[in-house]
């Protein structure tokens, strides 16, 4: 079980997150979690070919503020409005 | 992914079919254990977002519909081609072992192409009403393969078990895999693995048994057979679980008890020699436990044990009763062997019913049926209620002499005489008989342990209450109080200064509680009249407007004999000692004046004058010198009387009382039932004839059987009396009468 996971946007850009930050999203659960020696699985890196680097960085945002909220932190999570549609169909495809 | 980016390529069916079925066909190795490369970075994502961008393209190649079917169609293609005929290829072991890892490779593969596929059951699956991906993958392999396969699976599994039945090793954990698969394929119910398997396997195992049984109850005694079927449960118990479905176990050990013990019950209990009886005969303890065992979880099974056990209980009491019958001479029954015995057999049997019937209720009931038969069964004429108080009489009387006799035996006794008289239905005999005894050892023996006394009326009262102990009590309570007046007396005629004439005590009984008993005017001595005069004097100072009635019958007196020889001290009661005082003036008296001079009836006179000239000790001689006094007797001082003792007790025989107490306590009877039925129909107001007599007994059933002649009689003594009044529309009906 690694610590920590890699993401890669389209541009090649990668965000080293915590594992159970990355979790919070359900697609990338099941790709860490799923039996069958993925290499997604061993070695903790997925690529998003399609996510743009901004939106991105945003989503790893957003799991850290949702791990925050969760443990009660009930803070606000701001997004720029230009960033609104993108981010909302990232978050489709991840299932978060 | 339509990102607002537009120039994203839209992916066709092919195109995305064809990526689909490469990943399927890798999976598809990598799951059959073909060598093949782990899937590669990428290829994860690769699948799922070709999956999510056919779901989410606009129409008309949005492709949730068809990759719904591609989804349901590998699953289907796989098992027809592959899966299905694997397994039918083999068979009996093999071919379960072949299912059951087919059935592994089918879930995980579910679980794979969900995770591909996950984006249909976000939405689609939900919107389209269609089951969702996990449930279709399933119901695929249900349909075209389990449903193929389950009659030999089941055929091959009850053969299996059947070895085991026989013996011999077989795979458990196999079973147990293939058993899992039955209960999953039912999808959410166990109608799968209750149709299609259990179903077939309690009937293939009450078969089973039942071929057992039949040789078995032909060939083997009672407790072999019961051991027997108790290790075939055990197994079968096991059996669940090892690998059934813990739902099983209870019908399975309904259907091997009911063949086992439920149909061959009769046959087995009942067996010559060896069943039911003949263990409690043996007293085959072990055997007995397990037959409990056994029948304990069958509804109504014990209800034959326990009637044998009333049965032998109750015989092995009359056997007794007949004994002690047997060996009664004259009359003369040896109550503490009988008693005894008794508590002995009590004490057996109570141990059968904690140990080895684990203190169930039918037991117990049966053991106390059994000893209400033959605990109220005469011994030569004389009730148990009177033998156990002659028991409880002597064991008192010895137990003073004999030190040997250590508290705790005391204890024990005690308490089985008060068990043994629950069992006695007539209880208020026992209370009178015990109360005349108790009155005989508080007022002639003096020797009483009151510590003793008491704690057996204390266990008395616990059981039957207060109103069964409450006279008795008062009599031991009035010899405490006795002793405080004799140093009382003591000190007032030391202070009165005058002499105290002969030594004398007083023993002041409080009518209510002792016996009553019958007195007379005698005259006493005038050496004895002055000493009671001042003890009525004394009793005077101590309570006003209380009268004193002397009971000269209970008295005893110690008298001094001048004899010729010697002179010996003769321990004699009150009435013989006015007889022999009477002599002290005259030489001579006729059986006429002592008639006259001493003012007693004919019948006490008698008894009294052949103690003193007929019996063992001669002191007066009777002219003529025949056995039986008769009026004209006449009676002489004889001086020449002597003994090698110095004091002598001459006893009076006692009167045979038994056919009083019961006359008594027949007596007795009569008020309670009259206080009972006015106590019932007063708050009853209106009851029927049954219904009052069955309530009546009842009621009195704590002390004593009523006979239902009497109750019926004093129901019409009580109607003339005016408390009831019968009804007039109803002749069956009694009203009460305020």
């Amino acid at each position: 079980m690694r610590e920590t996971v890699k993401l890669i946007s389209m541009e090649g850009f990668e965000f080293v997150i915590d594992r159970e930050a990355a979790m919070v999203s359900q697609t990338i659960r099941s790709m860490l979690t799923s039996p069958g020696g993925f290499s997604e699985s061993k070695d903790g890196v997925v690529t998003f070919p399609d996510i743009s680097t901004t939106i991105l960085e945003k989503i790893c945002q957003y799991f850290y503020w949702s791990l925050q909220y969760s443990r009660g932190k009930e803070t606000k999570f701001h997004i720029e409005p230009e960033l609104t549609l993108e981010l909302m169909m990232a978050a489709n495809y991840l299932h978060t | 992914m339509v990102f607002g980016r537009i120039d994203r390529p839209i992916i066709f069916w092919e195109d995305g079919s064809s990526i689909i079925d490469e990943s399927v066909t890798k999976l598809k190795r990598i799951l059959e254990g073909k060598p093949e490369t782990a899937f590669v970075t990428e290829q994860y994502m690769k699948n799922y977002t070709t999956i999510y961008d056919m779901c989410t393209q606009k129409p008309p190649e949005n492709y949730s519909d068809q990759l719904y079917n591609k989804f349901r169609g590998i699953f289907e293609e796989y098992a027809k081609q592959t899966v299905l005929p694997s397994i039918m290829e083999k068979h009996d072991e093999y071919m379960l072992r072949e299912f059951s890892q087919r059935w592994d490779i089918n879930k995980i593969m579910v679980k794979w192409l969900s995770h591909f596929f996950f984006y249909l059951d976000r939405f689609y699956t939900a919107r389209a009403n269609l089951p969702n991906l996990n449930k279709a993958g399933m119901t695929c392999f249900r349909d075209h393969v389990y449903e193929s396969i389950h009659f030999n699976a089941k055929q091959v599994i009850i053969a299996l078990i059947h070895k085991e039945r026989e013996d011999q090793q077989i795979d458990r954990a196999l079973l147990k895999n293939v058993l899992d698969l039955f209960v999953q394929n039912g999808m959410e119910s166990m109608d799968r693995y209750e149709n299609d398997f259990e179903k077939f396997f309690l009937e293939e195992t009450t078969s089973y048994y039942s071929r057992k049984a039949s040789s078995w109850i032909q060939a083997d005694t009672c407790p072999e057979y019961m051991i027997k079927a108790e290790e075939s449960l055990k197994k079968e118990k096991e059996r669940v679980t090892h690998y059934l479905h813990s739902d099983t176990e209870p019908k399975l050990i309904k259907g091997v008890q009911d063949v086992l013990l439920v149909s061959v019950a009769k046959d087995l209990l009942e067996m010559e020699d060896s069943g039911c009886s003949a263990l409690l005969r043996d007293d085959k303890t072990d055997d007995l436990a397990r037959m409990y065992r056994l029948y304990h979880a069958i509804p109504k099974g014990l209800e034959p044990v326990s009637e044998a056990f009333r049965l032998h209980v109750t015989s092995e009491g009359n056997t007794l009763i007949r004994q002690a019958e047997d060996k009664a001479t004259n009359n003369n029954v040896v109550e503490q062997d009988v008693i005894r015995r008794i508590i002995d057999l009590h004490h057996k049997y109570m141990v059968y019913v904690t140990e080895c019937f684990q203190n169930h209720t039918l037991f117990y009931k049966a053991l106390k049926q059994a000893f209400e038969i033959f605990c109220n069964k005469k011994v030569a004429g004389i009730s148990s209620a009177e033998l156990l108080a002659m028991f409880c009489d002597n064991f008192f009387k010895k137990s003073l002499n004999d030190k040997s006799n250590d508290e705790s035996t005391i204890e024990s006794t005690i308490e089985n005489v008060v068990k043994l008289l629950d069992y006695i239905s007539d209880k208020d005999h026992f209370a009178e008989f015990y109360r005349k005894k108790l009155a005989r050892r508080l007022l002639l023996d003096r020797n009483f342990n009151d510590e003793h006394e008491r704690t057996i009326l204390t266990k008395l009262k616990a059981q039957f209450g207060g109103q069964f102990t409450s006279k008795m009590e008062g009599m031991l309570t009035d010899m405490q109080l006795a002793k405080e007046h004799h140093s009382g007396f003591d000190t007032y005629i030391g202070n009165s200064g005058k002499p105290k004439g002969m030594d004398f005590t007083v023993t002041v009984l409080t009518t209510g509680f002792w016996p009553s008993y019958k007195t007379s005017d005698l005259n006493l001595p005038l050496e004895m009249v002055s000493c009671i005069e001042s003890f009525k004097a004394y009793y005077e100072t101590k309570t006003k407007h209380r009268k004193l009635m002397l009971i000269y019958s209970l008295g005893n007196c110690h008298l001094n004999g001048r004899f010729d020889s010697k002179p010996i001290e003769l321990i004699v009661s009150t009435y013989q000692a006015a007889v022999l005082c009477a002599f002290n003036n005259t030489e001579r008296l006729t059986y006429q004046e002592l008639l006259e001079q001493l003012n007693l009836g004919h019948e006490d006179l008698a008894r009294v004058l052949h103690s003193l000239s007929c019996s063992k000790y001669k002191i007066l001689n009777k002219e003529p010198a025949t056995k039986t006094i008769s009026k004209t007797d006449s009676f002489e001082f004889n001086s020449k009387f002597t003994d090698k003792l110095r004091r002598i007790r001459v006893p009076l025989p006692p009167i045979d009382d038994r056919r009083r107490v019961v006359e008594d306590v027949d007596n007795d009877r009569r008020y309670a039932i009259d206080a009972c039925l006015v106590r019932i129909m007063k708050s009853r107001k209106v009851f029927s004839h049954q219904q009052l007599v069955s309530e009546c007994i009842e009621q009195l059933s704590r002390m004593f059987k009523p006979d239902i002649k009497v109750i019926k009689k004093r129901i019409e003594d009580l109607i003339g009396r005016e408390f009831l009044e019968r009804d007039t529309e109803n002749p069956n009906t009694y009203k009460y009468v305020a």
